[in-house]
């Protein structure tokens, strides 16, 4: 296996003395993308900030290319890039702001041509946008412009902080469309924090879930947070978006995130019954395991993306299609606290 | 009297410009980055420090006349610089009065720069002085008031010329100190013209500001 392009032991990071990120081991391959998935305040953007040199960790290292690195440290600035929720420009015009960190690296060649690049990358026409003043933007482009401004650095790495979320359908599909092109072009490794869990899911190699600064698990994992309510005595759950009713054991406390395997699936509900409760959705994506030969099954229930894995001899026993209306089973006293 | 070319209101204008020129700039070098950290960085003792400094810009300008006078003089601690009685020895007054106002003009303006800039702008490779210098970029509108405000000040003092400066014809003698002369001679109609000159200084340097701000 390659060296890691980030390798993190024993961090731990906090804030006026509260710890907010405690990460004992983690391993970031190169060109790899990983998805960082959480609730508000789980820690995703400190992990992200710190990744991109602009914290420090309170303790422990995170080493870049196996070499201990901090902010400011010569061997990876220039390497590293962060593109942070909320877009901000420099007050400047959007060619200053493109050209920016090209001029910080000293870049040679054709600044005109190379932020008519990338802007093109993220769908804004050079012509058009490059003499604009800072303020004559609207959310969506500010936020294409502030990821064209790093994408023409050709990072080694670049980071996201929910790239999407406060930007319209029509910009969110351009950036996923050009951070993901230069991964293939530049191969760029790619960390992004994202509510999306279907695009994340779609596209990462590793996604990790994050809760209140620690990382509880990793991969394609079902992971519903709370609030939790007691319904009747003894009986918990949640309503789903659809008025289904998501049936869990008692939490630890209302806000614990569960960890829901699924048994089975199939386009005839079986009969629920105490144990096991049974959930409609829909089938938004089928994926392939290359290493295992499992097919994941992603199943939409309530807007949540359930996970069902498939081993390569019971694969595509009903014939399961995308677009499909399908039965989720899961046993009610085998959710998993964590 | 400007037309019928005055050399003597000229040598006025020439003394103030000069002495404000060199105040101001000395100001400016030592006050925008002791401002930038004022406002940017915490540290033990930082609000005391600012009151310190809120303080000191209201400094009245016959007392730093008063302190630079005795400083300066023939007996006191940097009597051999001979500055007392010279244009120098005006800026280095005017220097003290408007430091204060730069450095607490400068904080403030640093205070208010958007936290997300810092982040924006390590994230995109900067070290320390790119920081430093891109940070002061932005926060260029604020800076320029600050400027302007204590260049405001110091070409409109009287005390520090006057105590410092000695109003010494041809040699020390600032529009200021010509207006109070003038005034006290019962040449008000002179002292008014004087004054208008005065204003005519700031109103070009307020337009240059102007513009450049438009343009940057």
């Amino acid at each position: 296996m390659a060296l890691p392009i980030f390798q993190i032991n024993a961090l731990e990071h906090q804030y006026a003395g509260r710890t907010v990120l405690e990460i004992e081991h983690l391993n970031i391959q190169p060109a790899s993308i990983v998805g960082l998935v959480g609730p508000n305040g789980s820690g995703k953007s400190t992990l992200l900030k710190l990744l991109g040199l602009i914290e420090k960790p309170s303790k422990g290292e995170i080493q870049f290319n196996g070499s201990r690195v901090e902010p400011f440290s010569e061997q990876a600035r220039f390497r590293i890039t962060l593109l942070p929720q909320e877009p901000f420009l420099m007050k400047r015009n959007v060619f200053s702001n493109i050209t920016y960190g090209l001029k910080l690296r000293g870049s040679g060649g054709s600044m005109q041509k190379k932020a008519h690049k990338a802007l093109a990358m993220v769908g804004l026409e050079g012509d058009e946008f490059l003499r604009r003043p800072w303020y004559a933007l609207s959310g969506g482009e500010a936020q294409r412009v502030a990821l064209a401004a790093r994408l023409a650095l050709k990072p080694k790495v670049l980071l996201l902080d929910e790239p999407t979320a406060s930007v319209d359908a029509g910009s969110a599909q351009l950036i996923k469309e050009a951070a993901l092109r230069a991964r293939q072009e530049s191969g760029t490794t790619l960390v992004i924090a994202s509510h999306d869990l279907q695009w994340l899911f779609e596209i990462c190699d590793d996604v990790l879930h994050l809760f209140k600064g620690k990382i509880f698990g990793k991969g394609r994992e079902t992971v519903i947070f709370g609030p939790w309510h007691e319904l009747s005595a003894g009986q918990w759950g949640k309503v789903l978006p659809d008025a289904q009713l998501l049936r869990v054991p008692a939490p630890p406390h209302p806000d614990a995130p569960a960890l829901i395997d699924l048994l089975s699936a199939g386009k005839e509900p079986c009969d629920g019954t105490d144990d096991i409760s049974v959930l409609k959705g829909t089938v938004s994506r089928l994926s392939l395991e290359k290493k295992t030969g499992h097919v994941f099954a992603t199943v939409l229930v309530g807007g949540h993306p359930f996970t069902l894995r498939l081993a390569p001899d019971q694969k595509d026993p009903q014939r399961i299609y995308p677009g499909d209306t399908i039965a989720v089973h899961y046993r009610t006293d085998q959710v998993t606290w964590i | 009297m400007l037309l019928s070319g005055n050399a003597e209101t000229y040598s006025a204008i020439w003394a103030t410009v000069l002495v404000s020129s060199y105040s101001i700039g000395c100001s400016l070098v030592m006050g925008i980055p002791l401002g930038f950290c004022l406002g940017y960085f915490n540290f033990r003792g930082k609000k005391p420090v600012r009151t310190v400094v809120d303080t000191l810009m209201a400094l009245p300008t016959v007392f730093i006349g008063l302190l630079v006078y005795a400083f300066l003089t023939h007996r006191g601690p940097l009597g051999d610089f001979g500055l007392l009685f010279t244009l120098p020895g005006i800026a280095v007054g005017q220097t003290i009065l408007a430091l204060p106002i730069v450095i607490g003009l400068s904080a403030t303006a640093v205070e208010s720069m958007d936290k997300k800039l810092r982040l924006a702008i390590m994230s995109m490779g900067a070290n320390r002085f790119q920081l430093f210098l891109t940070s002061l970029w932005e926060v260029r509108h604020g800076l320029l008031a600050g400027a302007i405000a204590a260049y405001g000040r110091v070409m409109t003092e009287v005390g520090i010329s006057m105590m410092v400066g000695g109003n010494i014809k041809w040699h020390t003698r600032t529009i200021t100190t010509a207006i109070a002369l003038e005034t006290n001679k019962g040449q008000f109609g002179m002292g008014v013209a004087l004054g208008l000159v005065l204003l005519t200084i700031a109103f070009c340097v307020n337009a240059s500001v102007s513009f450049l701000r438009r343009r940057y």
